[in-house]
């Protein structure tokens, strides 16, 4: 087994870092296609004087051509060095490094959430079979689908935060008390419900869905009947051998949907004002922040990669099948 | 032609197929007939500014003074278009490039199947964002930006299908006399095989509508469209005392994905009834 | 006369799927008698396997049985509550399944599998003696040790068809039914695993029925043979009458189209197809295939005559074909 798994993983990582290549040429041309000079932009004026946009052509290297300057990011990222903000003029890692926190602690938590409460929801549902019960929660699935994150974030802040003022409406502390330790756990924890309530109901109906339809699969299985023949109590059947094949697909929805995070958290991060990495990334675009851009995509490529690669070792440990592959 | 009426038979005795396509015609029927339904135009600015729903104005009114429910009847022909023409145009990519891919093969194959492994790998949603605030913000561009951005899962569909059909005797029969690749693809491949796609389709229908209601709530939506996204990202300020210019714009965007949800479901079960309970013998 | 372990009384039994009400097993009889093995022979449809369900009741939920009734080592099966079914079912009987491609779970091993088996019925047992016994009963089928530790989808269908078949001698069973045991392997597997089945059955004194399609297969292995048409009995005899003088018209179809590679024959098939099973007939139901039959055969439904030592249900039996 472990040959394989050796040869598994190596194979994985290859294609990870391919993938991460690959996606940061594209980003790399589409964002210096774009029409509009990077240098005019930064100025911020109407009609900047070309010494000025001599000047910063020659700081950010916005005067070389197009290639020449694809080859010199590609290697400054090899040596660690995720570029320089124009907009901000401080180096990208600088800028994205405190946003880390504060969006895994809004998409791990909710992802963790969601894959608990939707498994445990889906199981409660094939037991329910056809009685009013299923019909709701598959329903409220529905509903929970088409929501926009966005509109969502809204109406729970109108709710909870303007109407039941039961949570602050914004923001990841109380900026105008200035808590200390325990406390401030506790500020920041109060302030991290709604928008992790946010995104659990969005992400809840994918791993009810997908649980509940692959709960239903097996309960067909062969197997079912074979070891429910023998005399293994029902209880144990369902919760030994039906739930571990039953949940192999939530657990790969689980790694796409971690790395997803960034973009998944954007829009409700921008809800709740919360200093996250999506809010970063949008504010990047609107101010054609070419570089800061870069980085955020390439650490953005980086987490979905590893998120893929860990979830494929999780799937291989569960799943035997899966090593010959 | 039985195939046909069978697949719709099935599709209609679907619980969720058939509750999607009422409401469908509901939609549809509020979008064409948007300008005798409303009872205001869109754009109409009153002195009347956020108050809240009465009869006159069964929706309230947003902080211009402007209806809310014939904002609302109007943004249904913004979503319902974007919806279908971006993931129309998804849908016809897919199933070009997947079928073509399926049945050439090779190297082109390998190729195709990377470029589509990548994009399924990559958050979309946000290349969308860079193009459309790079390249300009109109609804045009935001069609086909979507449309060029989602047709990877539907080629992904369609070259499996393709590679299942291609087997098939019939295409073999076609192949042994002469027909050209071309036409076995358009002729055979294709009619055959594109339903799936059909059933993900719907599927992308609502996501292109809740993509645009993003970009038109990140302030780059089209500005000349009435668009759902837009309201709720103007009500934003005035939410707290204003729920109604907030609340009826999301509630009629949840309303129109899960329409074609539904339309989505029905569409699956028509297309792989389920299996009965009994065992075979 | 030897003791009687399995009596089948007029056993019938339908399906009900989607409105429609399929007769799957309709009247039939038969015993099986202690050390015999009665082979149940009919092809897809023919209502053989759902016959094998009833007797275990494993049974899905939308089939009922609608009449009979069902002797098996003494208990009056189909009257049993389903805690009482759990009880017997595997320790005084058992069932060799087909190897399906899931017959057992993917991502358990089949060591952990097997284990959890013999804990159901003898929980007090320690670890040692569970795999103490796993590894005897390995033996018995002819497979390693290291089966224990593999996963399904690691094994040939050989190997796991014989794991179906210690999983069955589990608990000791005195009774033991083999559903389409062979159906699923290679010829050659097939005769090898026939052969294994042979001396277990004789060196374990097992008494039992052998579901399957194929006659050369049951005649084989048992000493009697049941032959089922679209739910009913068609014959019932011993294998030396089945084999050398068929007389339902059917028998000497299936008789027929064993290929016999001795005399270089073609091969014969039975023209036509199975009939529509949701249908309430009242005639013989196998007229419509039948080359003999007349239109007495298509108004009057045949009852089980005992002619020659043997039973049969044909309003024209002994006609020749």
């Amino acid at each position: 087994m472990d040959v394989l798994f050796v040869k598994y993983l190596s194979r994985r990582i290859l294609s990870a870092v391919l993938l991460i290549v690959l996606v940061i040429t594209i980003n790399f041309f589409i964002i210096h296609l774009a029409p509009g000079d990077p240098a005019t932009i930064m100025t911020g004026l109407e009609n900047p004087s070309p010494q000025i946009i001599e000047a910063l052509k020659r700081k950010y290297g916005l005067d070389k051509p197009l290639v020449v300057q694809y080859l010199k990011y590609m290697t400054n990222l090899l040596r660690g060095d995720l570029g320089f903000s124009y907009v901000y003029d401080q180096p990208s890692w600088k800028l994205i490094g405190p946003r880390v926190f504060p969006t895994l602690s809004i998409t791990v938590t909710a992802s963790i959430l969601a894959f608990a409460l939707g498994t445990y929801l889906a199981v409660l549902a094939s037991r329910l079979r056809r009685k009013f019960g299923d019909l709701f929660l598959s329903l409220i699935s529905y509903i929970l689908y088409a929501m926009p994150s966005f509109w969502l974030g809204l109406i729970l802040i109108l709710v909870f935060a303007s109407k039941l003022k039961w949570f602050p409406t914004s923001g990841m502390f109380d900026m105008r008390a200035s808590y200390e330790g325990f406390r401030k756990v506790l500020d920041y924890l109060h302030h991290l419900f709604l928008p992790v309530f946010t995104l659990l109901l969005i992400q809840l109906p994918v791993f009810y869905r997908v649980t509940r339809a692959s709960i239903v699969q097996n309960l067909r299985e062969d197997y079912v009947t074979v070891l429910s023949a023998v005399g293994i109590s029902n209880d144990r059947l369902f919760k030994k051998y039906v739930m571990k094949n039953s949940i192999i697909p939530a657990v790969t929805i689980f790694g796409i949907t971690l790395g997803f995070s960034i973009t998944g958290a954007a829009l409700i991060e921008i809800v709740f004002a919360w200093p996250g990495m999506g809010r970063l990334l949008l504010d990047a675009v609107f101010r054609r922040d070419y570089q800061l851009l870069l980085s955020i995509y390439f650490l953005m490529a980086v987490f979905i990669s590893v998120a893929m690669i860990v979830t494929d070792i999780v799937i291989a440990i569960l799943d035997p099948r899966v090593r010959l592959l | 032609m039985r195939f046909r009426t069978d697949f719709a038979k099935r599709y209609l005795s679907s619980r969720y197929g058939l509750a999607g396509l009422i409401m469908f015609l509901a939609m549809l029927i509020m979008a064409l007939f948007a300008p005798v339904i409303a009872p205001y135009k869109p754009t109409d600015i009153s002195h009347d500014m956020l108050s809240p729903p009465s009869k006159v104005h069964p929706f309230g009114t947003d902080h211009l003074g402007r209806d809310v429910f014939s904002r609302v009847v109007y943004g249904a022909r913004v979503s319902l278009t974007v919806g279908f023409v971006a993931a129309g145009l998804s849908a016809l990519i897919g199933i070009v490039i997947g079928a073509l891919s399926g049945y050439i093969g090779g190297v082109f194959d390998e190729v195709i199947s990377k470029i589509i492994d990548s994009f399924l790998m990559f958050p979309v949603f946000f290349l969308i964002l860079i193009i459309v605030a790079v390249f300009g913000r109109n609804l045009v561009y935001i069609m086909l930006v979507i449309g060029l951005t989602t047709w990877p899962s539907n080629a992904r569909i369609m070259r499996a299908q393709t590679m299942s059909i291609k087997e098939k005797a019939f295409v073999k029969i076609a192949r042994a006399n002469g027909e050209s690749p071309m036409r076995i693809i358009f002729t055979h491949i294709i009619p055959n095989g594109m339903y799936p796609v059909v059933a993900n389709s719907a599927m992308q229908i609502g996501g292109a509508i809740l993509t645009e209601a993003a970009l038109s709530f990140l302030g780059l939506g089209d500005p000349s469209v009435v668009s759902w996204g837009k309201m709720i990202n103007d009500a934003r300020s005035y939410m707290s005392f204003a729920w109604w210019s907030i609340v009826f714009p999301g509630i009629f965007t949840v309303i129109t994905v899960v329409t074609f949800s539904f339309i989505g479901d029905g569409l699956q079960q028509a297309l792989y009834p389920k299996l009965s309970e009994v065992r075979n013998e | 006369m030897k003791n009687v372990v399995l009596n089948v009384q007029d056993l019938t039994v339908h399906y009900k799927i989607s409105k429609k009400v399929i007769h799957a097993v309709e009247n039939v009889s038969f015993k099986v008698e202690d050390g015999e093995f009665v082979g149940i022979v009919g092809e897809s449809g023919s209502g053989k396997s759902t016959l094998a369900h009833t007797i275990i009741r494993l049974l899905p939920i939308n089939a009922i049985v609608v009449g009979g009734r069902i002797e098996l080592l003494g208990y009056d099966v189909l009257s049993l509550g389903e805690e009482d079914m759990r009880k017997i079912r595997w320790k005084e009987f058992s069932m060799v399944f087909q190897k399906s491609l899931n017959a057992l779970s993917p991502v358990h091993k089949v060591g952990n599998q097997l284990a959890d088996a013999m804990k159901a019925h003898n929980p007090n047992l320690t670890e040692e003696e569970i795999i103490d016994r796993l590894k005897q009963l390995l033996r018995m089928v002819n497979l390693p040790e290291r089966v224990l530790k593999a996963y399904p989808h690691q094994l040939s269908g050989g190997m796991m068809q014989r794991i179906m078949i210690a999983l069955a001698l589990l608990n000791h069973p005195k009774f033991i039914i083999f559903d389409e045991a062979t159906t699923a392997l290679d010829v050659v597997t097939q005769g090898q695993i026939i052969e294994e089945i042979k001396s277990l059955v004789k060196s374990l004194s097992l008494t039992g029925l052998v579901i399957s399609h194929d006659l050369g297969v049951v005649s084989e292995l048992c000493d009697e043979i049941v032959v089922m048409y679209a739910g009913r009995l068609v014959e019932h005899g011993t294998t030396e009458q089945i084999l050398q003088q068929p007389l339902h018209p059917y028998t000497q179809g299936l008789v027929r189209s064993l290929p016999d590679f001795a005399r270089e024959r073609r091969l014969f098939g039975i023209p036509g197809n199975l009939p529509d099973l949701s249908e309430s007939v009242h005639r013989c139901v196998f007229a419509p295939r039948c080359p003999i039959a007349n239109e007495e055969c298509f108004t009057t439904v045949p009852s089980t005559e005992e002619v020659d030592g043997r039973r049969v249900a044909c309003l024209k039996v002994g006609a020749r074909v």
